[in-house]
């Protein structure tokens, strides 16, 4: 009988058992808190006040704003009213001043747990926080639901491990890592699944990038991404939260649907053309591709590695007269570090268009025109995504990002970097 | 709904993302002002016509729709699972569930369950019998049986119920809601 996979033994914890199996149907509890899109109110939240139903824990909920800036006014205080009525604490409000990408919001506060089932309310990237070491999921339109109930289903998924040797070239990203594997496993290669990652690349990644690597689980059509947690992950964690935090980690004989072996000491920065997701290809088949616009930010590469990378390229250099280059710093937080750093300035200085911490970073922050060529480090390419059906959406690194912005054109960063 | 299914066949080869083929209507349009029952009646007029033009009208109440493991690709944007109940689809067979497509499906009253095997055993326009408590699929027209994981009680009741809001609602109006924590 083999051992368990992390998996197994998070949503034993979550179940009150021994043990569990794959494909296993249980009722499961979260010791972990709860966000929601404080931008709007849901239908979901709104219908459980109308039934007369309660929240089981208002202490558990968590309401953040930035995923959509669209409504600052309307929206929000409608949620605040709903939040108020149904006793959620005001401490609890993550607010306008603190706001950004939802999921680098969760992060910063270590809201998900090594070892522990998290849920939000804010959609499939809610796989970023699987490089906390938890099992992270959204419910999303099923959240008011779930908040009412304080339990749900999970069927026992089967576990994908994907362990990732050597020492990526300069130039080359946790990005560009990720984009790779999706290339190589494909649109829906992991269906169902979760995608562990591991291996001494793993290692040797901060949190920053760990995120990165996680967030697009459903890229490959996975249910969510995890890292075991390590000494890595139990400092950020544990300088984060002062929540009770008992890690898991999965049987060196536990079992797995599948185990790939990637070497990343070979991978070129990555393109991912349109119209599908798996579409990475190394820069080079893509470079010299004249571009309009291009934008840094989203719950995939807007963290503090993504804004510095960013600035290394940008600094005394202009962004080209025929591209707008939007930047989007994922939360306040992140936006302050770079104000410290002088990140901004060097953004200002290279013609940046700065945006307000927010989803926004995803899309450039504007709607496409019909003839814009984009490249950015948001999480879809699908023609349609971001304005006009005809425009174009390439997704890569931040670096490669900053670098075609600079050149006007789809250009290999490592021109840039000559570490 | 009931555990035991009848219904012909329609089947889907392919990656169906849930926005960009289930449903061909966008899903911001599903926090508008629309009741749930308009929201049935508009997605599911505009469930899979990217795929089939015509599949909302040929489509008879109880029908299966059979996929591979694209099936329900994509975001967690559930007009795809309303435009399927609106249209008058039974039940979702699929070789593997995108997990966030099922979850969001059965959250909205409808079943997918994954059945190794499926796309082989069946083609469109055979009678199917599913039985979602027993774990079986019995082809009427090949004879062919396929087993797949029944769904426990508790996702029974969520179906019964029409979705896990109508449940919550019916427990809540009998004086079985409790929130448990």
């Amino acid at each position: 009988m083999s051992g368990k996979n992390v998996i197994q033994k998070i949503l034993a914890r979550a179940s009150g058992r021994e043990s569990v199996e794959t494909g296993e149907y249980l009722m499961v509890k979260s010791n972990c808190p709860t966000p929601c899109q404080g931008d709007s109110l849901g239908r979901g939240n709104d219908q459980i006040e109308k039934m007369g139903a309660k929240l089981f824990d208002p202490k558990r909920v968590r309401i953040c704003v930035g995923k959509s800036l669209d409504a600052p006014g309307e929206g929000r205080r409608k949620f605040h009213q709903w939040a108020e009525r149904m006793g959620v604490p005001k401490e609890n409000f993550v607010e306008l001043g603190q706001h950004g990408v939802p999921h680098i919001i969760c992060g910063e506060h270590a809201w998900a747990r090594p070892g522990e089932l998290y849920f939000s309310m804010t959609n499939g990237a809610t796989a970023s926080l699987g490089a906390l070491g938890g099992f992270a999921v959204t419910l999303s339109t099923e959240t008011g639901s779930y908040l009412a109930m304080g339990t749900t289903w999970i069927q026992v998924p089967e576990v994908a491990r994907f362990t990732l040797t050597g020492k990526t070239q300069p130039g080359v990203f946790a990005r560009d890592v990720f984009e790779y594997t999706l290339g190589k496993v494909g649109d829906i290669g992991e269906t169902g699944r979760v995608i562990l990652y591991d291996g001494d690349y793993v290692s040797n990644l901060g949190m920053d990038g760990r995120f990165t690597l996680c967030a697009q689980a459903i890229c490959a059509s996975a249910w969510t991404a995890i890292i075991e947690p390590d000494k890595v992950t139990l400092k950020y964690v544990k300088s984060r939260t002062n929540e009770r935090v008992l890690p898991l980690n999965g049987d060196p004989d536990a079992e797995y649907a599948e185990h790939l072996t990637f070497d990343v000491s070979n991978i070129d920065p990555q393109v991912a053309p349109p119209p599908r997701r798996a579409s990475g290809t190394s820069i080079s088949q893509l470079a010299g591709k004249v571009i309009t616009r291009a934008g840094i930010g989203s719950c995939a590469n807007g963290r503090m590695d993504d804004m510095r990378v960013a600035a290394s390229i940008l600094k005394g250099r202009e962004v080209h007269p025929d591209v707008t280059l939007s930047i989007c710093p994922g939360s306040m937080d992140i936006y302050l570090q770079a104000l410290k750093e002088g990140l901004i300035e060097t953004f200002i200085k290279a013609r940046v268009l700065l945006l307000t911490p927010s989803c926004a970073g995803c899309g450039g922050g504007y709607t496409l025109a019909s003839d814009d060529v984009f490249i950015g480090t948001g999480t879809v390419n699908h023609p349609g995504r971001m304005g006009s059906d005809t425009a174009q959406i390439f997704l890569a690194s931040p670096a490669t990002v900053a670098a075609s912005a600079v050149e006007g054109r789809i250009t290999d960063p490592r021109k840039f970097i000559m570490r | 709904m009931d555990r035991v299914l009848h219904g012909k066949v329609w089947r889907f080869e392919g990656i169906l993302d849930v926005d960009r083929e289930i449903c061909g209507m966008s899903y911001n349009l599903r926090y508008g002002s629309k009741s749930y029952e308009e929201q049935l009646k508009m997605y599911g007029e505009a469930c899979l016509v990217n795929v089939d033009p015509d599949f909302p009208k040929k489509v008879h109440k109880g029908d299966f729709v059979v996929g591979g493991p694209g099936f329900g690709y994509g975001h967690d944007h559930d007009h795809a699972c309303v435009a399927l109940r609106g249209a008058g689809v039974g039940a979702v067979l699929v070789e593997a569930a995108n997990t966030i497509f099922k979850r969001l499906s059965i959250t909205n009253g409808l079943a997918v369950v994954e059945v190794k095997g499926i796309m082989d055993a069946v083609k469109t326009g055979d009678e199917l019998e599913v039985d979602l408590a027993e774990g079986t699929v019995k082809n009427i027209t090949n004879g062919k049986t396929l087993k797949f994981i029944p769904y426990p009680d508790f996702i029974l009741e969520i179906l019964d119920a029409g979705g896990a809001y109508p449940l919550l609602e019916k427990k809540v109006k009998s004086g079985l809601y409790t929130a448990s924590g």
